[in-house]
């Protein structure tokens, strides 16, 4: 993801304001089933990442804050399954209003599973962004890298995420 | 043969290019065997005029200026390409594109002003008969949103920034300030971002959104590339295109009531011209970017021309990429076809040509350009054989085959058959629906290799042949 959330506020003012004035729920999320084993971290490129509890696996989406930013997504394109990719590759690509943005790899991973459904009804992202059980509208599941795991601690946590999203929504 | 003098030979004339106009203070020539355009990618403003027409080339310069430049800078490029459909990244070629009259290519109509098509003079060494019609080159490209023209008539406007600065109307709102310093009228941006002009019913022609006496035209599209760093904002502008009345047409597939797809469908709009010319129309764009970014004169106007931009190992990468049949035909979302409604796809189907056999069913799903799975029946097999089994292994045999390398739909449905079967009007049938020219005398073509001809036919292509290992 761009930094598209902030991008697209001047584009689309109401929109946004209601993004920044949301209460946050991100640890309240009522259709999570991994929320309380695994750990979730951001980037400021608002992609999320879970981290298993065993560190080896993960599942990455795009935020909430992205997510209602773009706008109504009309197709996901997946990345590739069995895919190595370094922090920051662009591993697929969401479709909104015109706009194709990159969907960036949060952390050093080989895609092991990608969300098949996505492409057939898209808007599932806009829906549930930060929904990582099925039928929920998470991108991939991957292997967790030993640098993936570094690259993993240097990304913000919910909290932390929540005050950059606030920052950006200020300027 | 295509060694450094002719290299020079080149420069030489690219730097006596009407481009170069007199009137703007810092002008940038371009000696031979010098630093490229590449040189300017830190500075904070860059403003890029491409000679090419190449449509696939135009785009790859503009992906290296995306990807390569610094972060913080803010940058114009403008360009117009030869007779082009551009799809959106993820569109199908099936879905929104005539590709029979495509590949018929456009009639000379206007023979002086097409002169300056580099497909006037790529086709100048080979046989006559080519010279009758103009090539329209069939493209993908790396942004979203629906399919448009080009032709030498449009001029094309992009802006890449950093993404805080970014929104959706910003840059179409600079070149509608441009067309109404050129005295164009009743030009703004829409709802969808794209700019329109509002005519006087009395004035207009066709079918435009009526509103108080007023017709809409749409004289300019908008799409938008978003990186990790990066955004972009490019746009069509019809400006003289003298191909407006075939864009519908070209625009408009045989195989539209038969096919649903994933991915984005375009929005049919009526069009019109704006009526200023290329370079004016440039000339005026660069004056709102000026004022935009940086004052009167700030900002060198840099002209990128063919010979150089191939020099650089990222566009030609972005090049090779951009002509493969993988990414435009392979990159299509996945799409179901059927002669007939289905649950998933209702719709009344339009009335099939009477020439197709009574009872025959077709439907496929096909995912990047691959069959995946297939059923085919009412053909009629010679041979008194059961039915429902020959269906079934007939069409347990078109499962995995690329559609794009499918050189005629009759050779593939024979062989695929177990027994004798009658599949010419089937066959011909599937030819015409998905845009193979049913076979003459150069023999069985499939699209990806017509399109792969077609492509080594340009100058482009030519050139880096003739200057690769």
């Amino acid at each position: 993801m761009a930094s598209i959330a902030r991008c697209l506020r001047a584009a689309r003012p109401a929109a946004f304001s209601a993004v920044a004035s949301a209460p946050r729920t991100i640890g309240a999320r009522p259709f999570s089933v991994t929320a309380t084993n695994a750990i979730r971290r951001y980037t400021k490129e608002h992609e999320w990442i879970d981290l298993s509890a065993d560190k080896k696996t993960g599942v990455l989406g795009i935020s909430e804050y992205a997510a209602k930013a773009l706008g109504d997504i009309v197709y996901v394109e997946l990345p590739a399954e069995g895919k190595e990719v370094t922090a920051g590759d662009a591993i697929g690509a969401v479709e909104s209003v015109k706009s194709a943005a990159d969907i960036n790899a949060p952390i050093s991973c080989k895609i092991t599973q990608v969300n098949l459904a996505l492409e057939e009804k898209p808007g599932t992202v806009n829906q549930v962004p930060e929904d990582d059980s099925h039928g929920g509208g998470w991108i991939a599941k991957v292997q967790v890298t030993e640098q993936g795991l570094k690259d993993f601690d240097n990304l913000m946590d919910s909290t932390a995420y929540e005050e950059f999203t606030a920052a950006e929504g200020e300027h | 043969m295509a060694g450094p003098s002719r290299l020079a030979a080149i420069t030489r004339r690219i730097s006596s290019s009407p481009y170069q106009s007199h009137s703007h203070p810092k002008i940038v020539t371009w000696p031979a065997q010098t630093r490229p355009y590449t040189q300017y990618l830190s500075r904070p403003l860059q403003i890029y005029r491409s000679t090419s027409t190449d449509p696939y080339l135009n785009l790859s310069i503009e992906h290296h200026l995306l990807q390569r430049s610094h972060p913080d800078s803010t940058i114009l490029f403008l360009y117009t390409n030869r007779p082009s459909v551009v799809i959106g990244r993820n569109q199908n070629p099936w879905l929104e594109v005539n590709l029979h009259l495509l590949r018929q290519g456009l009639p000379p109509s206007a023979p002086l002003d097409q002169q300056q098509t580099p497909s006037a003079d790529t086709h100048g060494g080979g046989a006559h008969i080519k010279i009758k019609t103009i090539p329209v080159s069939l493209v993908r490209r790396r942004s979203g949103g629906g399919t448009v023209f080009h032709d030498a008539g449009n001029t094309n406007w992009s802006v890449i920034c950093p993404p805080a600065v970014f929104d959706r109307d910003r840059h179409a709102e600079m070149v509608v300030r441009a067309l109404r310093r050129l005295g164009v009228d009743g030009v703004r941006v829409n709802g969808r971002h794209d700019i329109v002009m509002d005519v006087d019913a009395a004035v207009g022609r066709g079918y435009g959104g009526e509103e108080e006496g007023k017709q809409t035209f749409k004289v300019s599209g908008s799409a938008y590339k978003l990186t990790r760093t990066r955004s972009l904002h490019h746009g069509t502008c019809l400006l003289r295109s003298e191909n407006l009345g075939r864009v519908s047409g070209l625009l408009r597939s045989p195989a539209e009531g038969f096919i649903k797809a994933r991915g984005v469908e375009s929005v049919r709009s009526p069009i019109r011209n704006v009526g200023v010319g290329g370079e004016e129309f440039a000339d005026a764009v660069i004056g709102e970017f000026r004022r935009m970014y940086g004052g009167e004169g700030a900002g060198d106007r840099v002209v990128v021309c063919e010979e150089e931009a191939l020099m650089m190992e990222d566009v030609v990468k972005g090049l090779r990429e951009l002509t493969s049949p993988d990414w435009i035909f392979g990159q299509t979302p996945q799409f179901t076809f059927s002669t007939h409604p289905t649950e998933d796809d209702p719709r009344e189907r339009p009335r099939i040509e009477h020439s197709l056999p009574y009872g025959l069913q077709a439907h496929f799903t096909v995912r990047h350009g691959d069959i995946q799975s297939a059923a085919v029946s009412g053909l009629e097999y010679q041979d008194s054989v059961d039915e429902a089994s020959q269906n079934e292994i007939l069409s347990k045999a078109l499962v995995n085959q690329h559609i794009h390398h499918i050189k005629d739909w009759r050779t593939t449905l024979k062989q695929a058959s177990p027994s004798p079967v009658d599949v010419d009007d089937a066959g011909e049938w599937l030819n015409h629906i998905f845009g193979i020219q049913t076979p003459g005398v150069k023999g069985d073509r499939s699209l990806a290799e017509t399109t792969i001809e077609m492509i080594a036919q340009t100058k482009v292509a030519q050139y880096l042949s003739q200057n690769s290992d």
